[in-house]
């Protein structure tokens, strides 16, 4: 019998789907009319006019530092946090700890970003780019954590035994096996809490101060009320840049799969 | 005894960081919504002294009703929409060789990766009166020049599906990817056709991934703001757009933590779910693993 | 960290190895051990003895305390009671890592971030070894598992015999005072297994260390190694060399968990007369060497008696098929031989020998017959015969009954019985034989 051609069919559609806007989208970014309705002359002008945008390369500044802190610190509790989680799984305090660590992950974002405003107001804590990072930690330690738990849960724990019953100790253990073996794991939620915290807009956007612009703020407040060639050139620019990392990151992955 | 105490010692201390840091942070916020429902609002956008039900009474408002409403059935038709899609991609991504298994999901994650703002934008641009699609569209005469492609529910809808499908796919193509196609073999030797052993075998084999492709979908959408808010227009808010106009416009925070709690209240109802989901571990897995 | 003793490391050129002061019967000692897991006694007062250079094997079925006694020697668990010694030295509460002991793990546990080269020399690094040696003495393990070209692969790229042989050189690289086996053969299929049998076999013969095997295999334990303690509800029910175990089971357990047997259910009745055994033509003298058994619907068994056993008691009486003869015509009497008519039910035949199984009453009794004496022209015995099935009195063992629960224990088939490989979500936490 022939297989159907019906989920083949709708995939690669999805797929155009997909990427038509975005083809669209940076094709204008080349064109000099305002719109795209109609093509007047393929140039290089709006990129040449975002260089200029101060305020864009300020907001960008102010996103990395928020999302190298951000990632770092969350690297760092997500971490604990799923060890903790595997390592007693099953106890009263870990079940708890685990809904704490769910819940954020599937609230709507606005939620997040409102609540984390209002205890902010409350305490009277000056709004801008603490704020902001304080934030972004607490919604990419769930990512981190979740991420690497996932690979403890392939981990053999054997192996911690093994390390000591070679004559290492805790230290030596956790340096030479614990950590080189989720490493991986501990790098993956790294990568995808900088990548949520680069783009995220929602959250940041209720808890930023005056003064305090993240790139997604000042591309919404562009998208909103400012000159879309500019962001047509700005946005080829982002696009560019995340589908080189994560093409570039998918072979690695995949190249690493078959190998170790 | 002292043993046992010292691994009790050593759960709380690995466990503390992260758990102190979500409950000051993530659980007091969230149950301060509740609270601050009950708090007058000053005229600086500030929150007041004392409790007043002033909130409760502007939440009866008639027009509420209608946008809790219109939430509700974008985000049920967005998660429809993404689930349909999306099956028929988990069950072709499943069955194609591994090489082509990966360019197809590289292909689907990268979107997932990229900007949110800038997919939405994208969609803006295409949308657009002077647009592309527009004017392609009245070039071939399937709409007067003067309908508006953008600002109106379809469009909320549209880009709703483009900015949620991928997290339908990752957790269909992950229960697709274990499920066994032998069964489906199996089926049809028993006679079955082939629409048959897709809709008796495959779809229940695969039943965990939907639930969770539903769960992903169906929960964010009905927080959604920023899609309403870019391709949207008057007749096309939901909760979210509320919320931020009270925060941002109105500079009433209680109005907008009642409509917060008012959707916290929404998404409980399938959060249950979740929880007893959880416990199979095959939400987070489809999520983070294949997401990553 | 670890204490050293310099004159325990020579073992590769098979030097003496211990000092010659030290009684080598007491160079490994379980002095009343005792572990629980809540209700759960997985170790049950325990004693016993393992001498220097001893290939020892702690034998029983799924949940009898024996990885658990393993674990406590590794020190991975801690006793509720009693003390382990290790060349007179009280190691009890040693945390692992400064114990002379290593493990062969059943899941081998070879750490997968590292080639098979770093995994052999993980210990010697952590013990901060100078450079050179590190080098000399992981080649020299090497050679040992023949592996000198696989040395910079990963543990995913090599096979499972070859794991297994990386996980026996990274522990012997640290010449232990005792390997610790925990079913090392397990996770390997039957072919494999065979190989890695004699492999180890030769690896103890040409490192001479102490070996401690952990297993539910008994074809496993009686091939390898020079005793055998049979473990049965954290107690150790027999302890001796595979011959003594496996002829002279003290236990109808032991008798059962190791190779097949027949069992007879009877009840001691008074000694045999002489007389009666050699037909009558002698006067009544008693042989008390031997006891009668009364066994419901059959005639009466003799057995050699070598136990205190009362008349009236309720006993079995345990034959290995090996020890039984069949033939057609009734066998020659002779003193102190058992005979039983009966149908043959089943015949396999296994080339080097014929197994029947014979419906004698109640009873289906197993009997092997090997082919030494093949002639072309017999007639072999076939389905539906009446046979004779006949040994002798010496032949047979007289046992306590073994209880529904015992039974239950021989039962499981031995791929049920493999013990849970170590870890599950639970981590490094215990995780108690039976319990699991």
């Amino acid at each position: 019998m022939r297989p159907s051609r019906v989920p083949m069919v709708v995939t690669w559609l999805v797929i155009a789907f997909f990427y038509i806007p975005i083809v669209i989208l940076v094709a204008n970014s080349f064109n000099s009319s305002r719109f795209g309705g109609s093509w007047e002359s393929t140039s290089l002008k709006w990129y040449i006019r975002l260089m200029g945008e101060s305020d864009i390369w300020n907001a960008l500044t102010n996103t990395l530092i928020i999302a190298t802190i951000a990632t770092l610190a969350s690297m760092i509790l997500g971490t604990t946090a799923a060890f903790a989680l595997h390592r007693f799984a099953g106890s009263r305090l870990q079940r708890l700890h685990y809904s704490v660590i769910y819940t954020p992950l599937v609230l709507p974002e606005i939620l997040m970003g409102l609540s984390m405003l209002l205890f902010f107001v409350e305490l009277k804590v000056q709004l801008g780019l603490v704020t902001i990072t304080i934030a972004h930690i607490t919604f990419c330690v769930s990512y981190v954590a979740m991420t690497v738990l996932a690979r403890l849960q392939d981990f053999d724990f054997t192996i911690v035994e093994a390390s000591q019953d070679l004559g290492a100790g805790w230290w030596t253990t956790f340096w030479r096996v614990l950590l080189p073996m989720l490493a991986p794991g501990i790098l993956a939620g790294g990568l995808l809490a900088f990548t949520l915290s680069i783009d995220d807009f929602v959250i940041s956007f209720f808890v930023a101060g005056p003064g305090s612009t993240t790139l997604p703020i000042k591309i919404y407040s562009m998208i909103k009320y400012g000159a879309p060639p500019l962001i047509n050139a700005l946005s080829t620019i982002l696009l560019v840049v995340t589908f080189l990392a994560v093409t570039i990151s998918h072979y690695l992955t995949h190249r690493g799969r078959q190998t170790a | 005894m002292k043993a046992a105490n010292r691994i009790r010692v050593f759960e709380w201390l690995v466990t503390l960081p992260s758990f102190a840091w979500l409950l000051i942070l993530f659980i007091i916020p969230a149950l301060l919504v509740f609270a601050i429902t009950f708090k007058p609002s000053t005229p600086f956008g500030g929150i007041g002294e004392g409790w007043t039900l002033d909130t409760l009474r502007t939440l009866s408002n008639p027009n509420y009703p209608a946008i809790i409403w219109r939430t509700i059935w974008l985000s049920v038709a967005t998660t429809a929409l993404c689930i349909l899609l999306a099956t028929p991609m988990g069950y072709y991504m499943a069955r194609i060789s591994p090489a082509r298994r990966s360019l197809v999901l590289l292909l689907v994650i990268l979107p997932f990766w990229t900007s949110f703002l800038v997919r939405i934008f994208a969609w803006k641009v295409l949308l657009h009166p002077e647009g592309m699609l527009k004017q392609l569209l009245v070039f071939i005469g399937l709409c007067a020049p003067d309908t508006s492609l953008l600002y109106n529910a379809g469009a909320v809808l549209l880009v709703m599906v483009y900015t949620e499908l991928p997290f339908a796919i990752l957790p269909i193509y992950a229960a697709s990817e274990k499920f066994d196609f032998r069964l489906i073999e199996a089926a049809k030797d028993l006679g079955a056709t082939s629409f048959r052993a897709f809709r008796s075998v495959f779809l229940p084999g695969i039943r965990v991934g939907l639930l969770t492709a539903f769960l992903m979908v169906f929960i964010p959408s009905l927080g959604s703001y920023v899609i309403p808010d870019i391709v949207g227009g008057p007749t096309s808010e939901m909760i979210g757009n509320k919320i931020a106009q009270r925060t941002f416009v109105d500079r009433n925070l209680p109005h907008a933590a009642g409509l917060s709690a008012l959707l916290t209240l929404t998404v409980l109802v399938p959060m249950v779910v979740i929880i007893s989901l959880r416990r199979t571990g095959a939400v987070n897995r489809a999520l983070i693993e294949e997401g990553v | 960290m670890r204490p050293e003793s310099g004159g325990t490391e020579c073992w590769v050129s098979g030097e003496p190895v211990e000092d010659a002061n030290r009684p080598v019967s007491e160079f490994l000692e379980f002095e009343n051990v005792s572990k629980h897991y809540g209700s759960i006694k997985a170790v049950d007062h325990v004693s016993l003895t393992v001498k220097q250079g001893e290939f020892f094997a702690l034998l029983g079925p799924s949940g009898c305390g024996k990885t658990t006694l393993l674990r406590i020697l590794a020190g991975f668990e801690q006793p509720d009671t009693g003390r382990v010694r290790l060349g007179g030295e009280d190691v009890t509460d040693l945390p692992p890592y400064e114990r002379k002991v290593n493990t062969i793990f059943q899941s081998y546990a070879l750490f997968p971030h590292l080639t098979v080269w770093d995994n052999i020399a993980y210990g010697l690094k952590v013990a901060k070894r100078p450079k050179r040696e590190i080098k000399e003495e992981v080649a020299k393990m090497l050679t040992l598992i023949q592996m000198e070209d696989q040395a910079w692969k990963k543990p995913d790229q090599i096979s499972g015999g070859q794991k297994q042989r990386v996980a026996i050189a990274r522990a012997l690289v640290n010449k232990p005072r005792v390997l610790l086996l925990d079913e090392p053969l397990a996770a390997l299929d039957l072919k494999l297994r065979q190989r890695m049998l004699i492999e180890l076999d030769l690896i103890h013969d040409e490192v001479g260390i102490t070996f401690l095997y952990v297993t539910h295999d008994q074809g496993e334990a009686m091939s390898l190694s020079d005793r055998i303690a049979v473990m049965k509800s954290g107690r150790v029910e027999q302890l001796g060399t595979p011959e003594e175990v496996y002829e002279a089971p003290r236990s109808s357990f032991v008798a059962a968990f190791i190779g097949d047997t027949n069992f007879f259910s009877g009840v001691v009745a008074e000694p045999m007369e002489k007389s009666h055994v050699l037909s009558g033509l002698l006067s009544a003298a008693v042989d008390k060497d031997y006891s009668r058994l009364k066994v419901d619907g059959l005639s009466d068994l003799q057995c050699y008696n070598d136990k205190q056993i009362r008349e009236g008691e309720d006993v079995y009486l345990s034959i290995r098929p090996e020890k039984m003869r069949i033939s057609r015509e009734r066998p020659k009497a002779e003193p102190h031989l058992n005979a039983l008519q009966g149908e043959v039910e089943d015949v396999i035949y296994l080339g080097s020998q014929t197994k029947y199984w014979v419906r004698v009453g109640d009873y289906r009794i197993s009997v092997i017959r090997q082919h030494s004496r093949f002639l072309l022209d017999e007639k072999p015995i076939r389905w539906f015969e009446n046979v004779w099935v006949s040994w002798h009195a010496d032949d047979g063992f007289m046992l306590e009954k073994y209880s529904e629960q015992d039974e239950k224990l021989i039962q499981l088939p031995p791929e049920e019985v493999g013990e849970p490989v170590g870890n599950n979500e639970n981590g490094p936490a215990p995780t108690p034989e039976g319990v699991a």
